[in-house]
């Protein structure tokens, strides 16, 4: 079984995407093998009330939610965030939120980006943060997003011991992050989508210097294809039970299922 | 922690399109009868790969883990340059990679196919540079950077030479909608296609459409150009329908497999595009070959 923590649907303000409904979405997982995915809307980013957003997820993942398990996309300086929050978890069924500090201009650090997460939080919902959404270089001329900066994340899982994250389309965890013994909470998950599994491998020096039950399977689908990140955990030069655990074991501990 | 490999060469190719060449060398899994119907078995080749300077203090075991990489993934053959650390390059610093590229040749036989990298602002240097590679030490093509847009006039004495001595030239490349910092004279793809229609003779290599900005860009603006600029899949980036738009709006001939040192993105990209086997195969190999055979 494989369960990706990394998918999306709904559209994109700058780049068509394709396989962008439950229904395609699910046919892509189907032949790639990906059993479960975690879903945000991908029209959230750009939106800013993203409950219209949520709601169309919902609706989208409504007769999917064995396989498609939804996030929210909730922007913490919003009017009424709290409401969202409610009617996303209670209604909904969101498993967790999707955060957008530097899409949605707000600072990791501020005490209402604390008090979303800490809500969240209560109702065991799980914190997932892309890093980027597309690759700076080809970002168009009406915005100059920056990936949200790697301290910045080592500052809120240090400041939310409490809460539990889900880094992805992140690379580049040589510092703190990626090491054992780091005076951190052990309360962040790392995706392996952006992460190299042969030269540098990061992949194999996270799994070495953090541990091997804190790496989580994502795609990007259907930003991205699927296929690489597929591919790394084929070559990677790790036994066949921690690339299990990678595949869907910390996944699904992260999602509090019962071990299979 | 380590495990012994547990994918092969071969068994990864069995489940890609290069498993279709390899297949009809008795090394993979068997495949559809449809594959009589393909092209001639072809290499993997990487048309855009680096190799390590040697003013890294890891450098041979750099490379090794690159050639390993490369046996892991399924890839035969890698196109290799090395670039100074700082550019614009000397002509020293160009002539001393250019001979640790040589030497890779040898620790690496079969493997590594080297490109001449220069800075065409050397002049007479630079000229000299490429046909000492090209003419006494086989390497098989012009690596370009960042140095100068390619359609300055400063570029033409080695794109002349590279049409004269029959190599392609790899063009660094990229268009973004911010400036890439530091990169005042990068080319993009309306550059190559305007290269490509002044000089028809020349094979020009327009880079990582993975590592140059908006992609899409670069596709619509390459859409017009001559048959001799081809595009490589190299870079990071691996966007979902990158392959197949290169390949509906430029043609499958006209696209080239590469990494650019992102191995598993390079691979996994090809391997997820949803194109016919056939066209996989030209991408990852046939087409490259071409372009390597012009030498005769």
């Amino acid at each position: 079984m494989i369960i990706d923590v990394n998918a999306y649907l709904g559209h994109f303000a700058f780049r068509q995407l394709r396989h962008n409904t439950a229904d395609a979405l699910l046919r892509w997982m189907d032949e790639k093998g990906i059993d479960r995915a975690m879903v945000s809307s991908a029209s959230a980013i750009t939106y800013r009330n993203t409950q219209p957003a949520n709601e169309e997820l919902a609706h989208a993942v409504q007769s999917h939610r064995d396989r498609l398990i939804p996030l929210a996309v909730i922007n913490p300086f919003y009017a009424g965030w709290e409401d969202d929050l409610r009617a996303c978890h209670e209604q909904f069924g969101a498993r967790g939120l999707r955060l957008y500090p530097k899409w949605h201009n707000y600072a990791l650090s501020d005490s209402r980006c604390h008090d979303l997460i800490r809500a969240a939080t209560e109702r065991r919902m799980l914190i997932s943060i892309p890093i980027r959404v597309e690759d700076y270089r080809q970002r168009s001329w009406l915005v100059d997003v920056p990936d949200v900066p790697l301290a910045e994340i080592v500052e809120l899982v240090q400041a939310c011991p409490e809460a539990r994250f889900v880094l992805v389309n992140g690379a580049g965890y040589t510092g703190s992050l990626g090491k054992k013994d780091n005076g951190l909470p052990a309360n962040y998950y790392i995706e392996i989508s952006r992460l190299s599994a042969v030269l540098a491998n990061e992949i194999g020096q996270i799994a070495a210097n953090l541990g091997p039950d804190r790496l989580v399977f994502g795609s990007g689908m259907p930003f991205k294809y699927p296929d690489p990140p597929l591919l790394k955990l084929e070559v990677l030069d790790l036994a066949e039970e921690i690339k299990k655990q990678i595949r869907n074991g910390n996944a699904a501990r992260l999602l509090e299922w019962p071990s299979r | 922690m380590a495990a012994p490999q547990s994918l092969t060469r071969r068994s990864f190719l069995a489940a890609s399109a290069a498993g279709v060449a390899l297949a009809r060398r008795g090394l993979g899994a068997s495949e559809g009868g449809s594959e009589a119907a393909e092209g001639e078995p072809s290499p993997v080749i990487d048309c855009h790969a680096h190799l390590a300077h040697h003013g890294a203090a890891d450098w041979e075991a750099r490379d090794r883990r690159l050639i390993e990489a490369a046996d892991k993934l399924g890839i035969d053959q890698l196109c290799c340059s090395i670039l100074t650390p700082k550019r614009p390059a000397t002509a020293e610093g160009f002539r001393e990679c250019n001979a640790w590229a040589a030497e890779a040749v040898e620790r690496f036989p079969g493997r590594v196919l080297p490109y001449c990298y220069v800075n065409p602002g050397c002049g007479q240097e630079a000229v000299d540079e490429v046909r000492r590679c090209i003419e006494d030490r086989d390497f098989m093509g012009v690596k370009l950077y960042n140095e100068h847009v390619c359609t300055d006039p400063v570029v033409a004495p080695i794109v002349e030479l590279a049409i004269e001595l029959r190599v392609p030239i790899l063009h660094h490349a990229g268009h973004g909608h911010h400036p890439f910092p530091g990169q005042p004279n990068i080319s993009d793809g309306g550059h190559l296609a305007e290269l490509g229609r002044r000089y028809p003779e020349a094979r020009l290599i327009c880079a990582h459409i993975g590592g140059g900005g908006d992609w899409e860009w670069t596709i619509k603006a390459l859409r017009h150009a001559s048959a001799n600029v081809f595009l490589d899949t190299s870079g990071s980036v691996t966007d979902e329908g990158i392959v197949e738009m290169a390949v509906d709006t430029l043609g499958v001939d006209r696209i080239l497999f590469g990494c650019d040192m992102s191995m598993t993105a390079g691979v996994g990209k090809i391997r997820g595009a949803r194109l016919n086997p056939d066209d996989k195969r030209k991408i990852l190999g046939a087409n490259m070959q071409q372009i390597l055979q012009m030498r005769g």
